[in-house]
């Protein structure tokens, strides 16, 4: 069980008991610095260490407020310093407040990852603010919120359509601009993977949930951004992020899921031309 | 203060005696009419059919979102009558309407009940099947509908208690005995009337059912066609596309909607909900192409289509998203 599964159940278990009776306003937006469900996440995965409770001079999160498909929330974490050697984001925890497994993802960063700009798709069970935590490399901590109006993602029926088997794993790169050697570069990483949510209507009890669990991108062998995630993502998972071209090379993701399975594709990479493939 | 005046009622005072007396009254008016209904649902109301064809039935629902003031009434349903007996199309969205539809069946026929086909597993069409198979009657559906219903039907069933609290009771799921391959067809002898059932490949979900009775040229689209309700995309946009232009090429004289009715003759009817897919399609694609991210370009697709649809916000953006997670794989 990697790191982020344990602490994942055991961020479940206090969620749990932290879960406060419903209340008549459950639909208003709550107070975020009041919420009980933040409280004991936050000393799980933070300890006591102070976090800059607005932090949005070094990251923002954004997502539209109200969600129409509980199972496909597009999320963007934005990290707004300059990643130098001296200054950098490392780590930003993103974190589904209210979801059974509320640890949705941990990406890391260098500063050669060019700049921290994030997105992928999340799941929500019930309405819940999401945060996005930032850990610079001087150990300092800065939160961003939203509150999401969606509800019922973990839980609902699997799949509108089945993913063929022989589909399973394969990746989609996309880059949209002519290599530029030393300018931050957008890449798009879409995996075929049903992400399953162990807590879906229809799962079959006692089964493991296959989803995706860790993700690894590294260009020419040295890291761009890994993560650690969990089913708290959509299925057919997606990512886009910057990396830093410096010379003719490849990159390469590599993902792992909850079977142990490990897949990985890459692209070529060379000055003036558009990557394709993968 | 005097005591006389103490000793005055209020002015309010026999007013309120007054509307007591009355309140009385309307309590008893209640409680008769209450009884009416309760009469009423236990001998279960016929539910209002229109013969559109000779023996082709249809139960208009009411084009709106699940709630108590409509019953759950929102799907199109009906039934055919051949000389042996009679076939179901969709059961509506309660145990109580199929126990209506069954109502409205003998006020037409004393023939038996043989077939419900359930052309898709979304709730507001099949949760009254319980009611309908009382003759021993043949389920059929789509050969995806068993496991849609198993991944559906429980989270479905939690969500229509909520909404209809006791007017969902006695709502369940029925696992149909026949099925249907997408791409088959299957032709139905009712007796002096062969209906025929045909599977489609994945468009408005990936087990969808049409019945066309032959003699009398009528088609049953159920949800691959939506009128005035806004489509609702749940499996494959390209697939829809493609499976409304092979209804296109039927030759039907009369149609059922899955929701809302038109005075427009087939296949013209197909006109608004094919606009509203291709522009979709267009859209989304171009977004795609553009790299624009599905977080915005939610809010833009489609927004010509707003005014001309019903439930827009409800159900628009959540056919874009599915949209684009299919098209992003092209």
């Amino acid at each position: 069980m990697g790191r982020l599964a344990a602490f994942a159940n055991a961020l479940a278990a206090a969620a749990v008991l932290a879960c406060p009776p419903v209340q008549a306003n459950q639909f208003a937006e709550p107070d975020p610095a009041a919420s009980p469900h933040w409280q004991s996440i936050r000393t799980l995965m933070f300890g006591d260490r102070e976090i800059v409770p607005d932090g949005e001079e070094v990251v923002r999160v954004y997502l539209n407020t109200r969600a129409d498909d509980a199972a496909t929330v597009p999320v963007m974490v934005n990290g707004l310093i300059d990643q130098t050697p001296e200054r950098y984001i490392k780590a930003v925890y993103l974190i589904v407040e209210r979801n059974p497994s509320p640890a949705a993802g941990v990406f890391y960063f260098t500063p050669d990852s060019g700049r921290v700009k994030v997105e992928t798709r999340l799941r929500f069970e019930d309405y819940s603010f999401v945060r996005a935590v930032a850990e610079t490399n001087d150990g300092r901590l800065y939160m961003s919120q939203r509150w999401v109006k969606a509800s019922g993602g973990c839980s609902a029926p699997m799949g509108k359509n089945l993913i063929p088997p022989s589909l399973l794993g394969k990746m989609r790169f996309r880059i949209d601009d002519h290599i530029e050697y030393n300018k931050p570069t957008l890449v798009q990483v879409q995996i075929r993977h049903p992400n399953e949510s162990g807590l879906a209507v229809d799962f079959e009890p006692g089964r493991t949930p296959r989803f995706v669990r860790r993700i690894d991108v590294t260009y020419n062998g040295d890291p761009v951004m890994n993560a650690q995630v969990d089913f708290s993502l959509s299925d057919n998972p997606i990512f886009r992020f910057y990396f830093v071209p410096t010379r003719e090379g490849e990159l390469r993701v590599e993902f792992e899921d909850t079977f142990d399975k490990v897949y990985s594709q890459s692209i070529r990479i060379a000055e003036g031309v558009v990557p394709t493939g993968g | 203060m005097q005591a006389t005046n103490a000793a005055a009622p209020p002015f309010w005072f026999n007013a309120g005696k007054l509307i007591s007396r009355h309140r009385m009254r309307f309590a008893r008016i209640l409680s008769a009419a209450i009884l009416l209904c309760t009469e009423n649902v236990t001998a279960a109301a016929p539910l209002d059919v229109v013969e559109i064809a000779p023996g082709n039935f249809v139960h208009y629902g009411v084009v709106g979102e699940r709630a108590p003031v409509n019953l759950g009434d929102n799907a199109n349903i009906g039934f055919i009558v051949g000389s042996r007996c009679v076939l179901v199309v969709d059961t509506g969205g309660t145990r109580a309407l199929g126990e209506r539809l069954r109502a409205a069946i003998r006020t037409v026929t004393d023939r038996p009940v043989c077939h419900v086909v359930i052309t898709h597993a979304h709730p507001d069409h099949y949760f009254g099947a319980a009611a309908l198979r009382a003759d021993g009657a043949e389920v059929i559906g789509h050969e995806h509908l068993s496991r849609q219903l198993s991944a559906r039907a429980r989270f479905d069933l939690g969500a229509l208690q909520r909404d209809l609290g006791a007017l969902a009771e006695g709502s369940e799921s029925v696992p149909p005995t026949r099925t249907v391959a997408a791409g088959a067809t299957v032709g139905i002898d009712l007796g002096d009337r062969i209906v025929e059932i045909r599977g489609w490949p994945p468009a408005h979900t990936d087990h969808d059912l049409t019945v066309f009775d032959r003699s009398t040229r009528t088609l049953w689209t159920s949800d691959l066609l939506f009128i005035e309700h806004t489509p609702v995309l749940d499996s494959n946009i390209t697939g829809f596309l493609a499976v409304m232009e092979e209804l296109r090429a039927i030759d039907a004289a009369q149609y059922v909607a899955g929701h809302g009715r038109s005075q427009a003759g087939w296949p013209q009817v197909l006109e608004p909900q094919h606009r509203y897919f291709s522009r979709i399609l267009e859209e989304t694609r171009a977004a795609i192409r553009r790299g624009d991210t599905l977080m915005e370009a939610v809010h833009r697709i489609g927004l010509s289509e707003k005014d001309r649809w019903a439930l827009f916000d409800t159900y628009h953006r959540r056919n874009v998203t599915t949209a684009w997670t299919e098209l992003e794989w092209e």
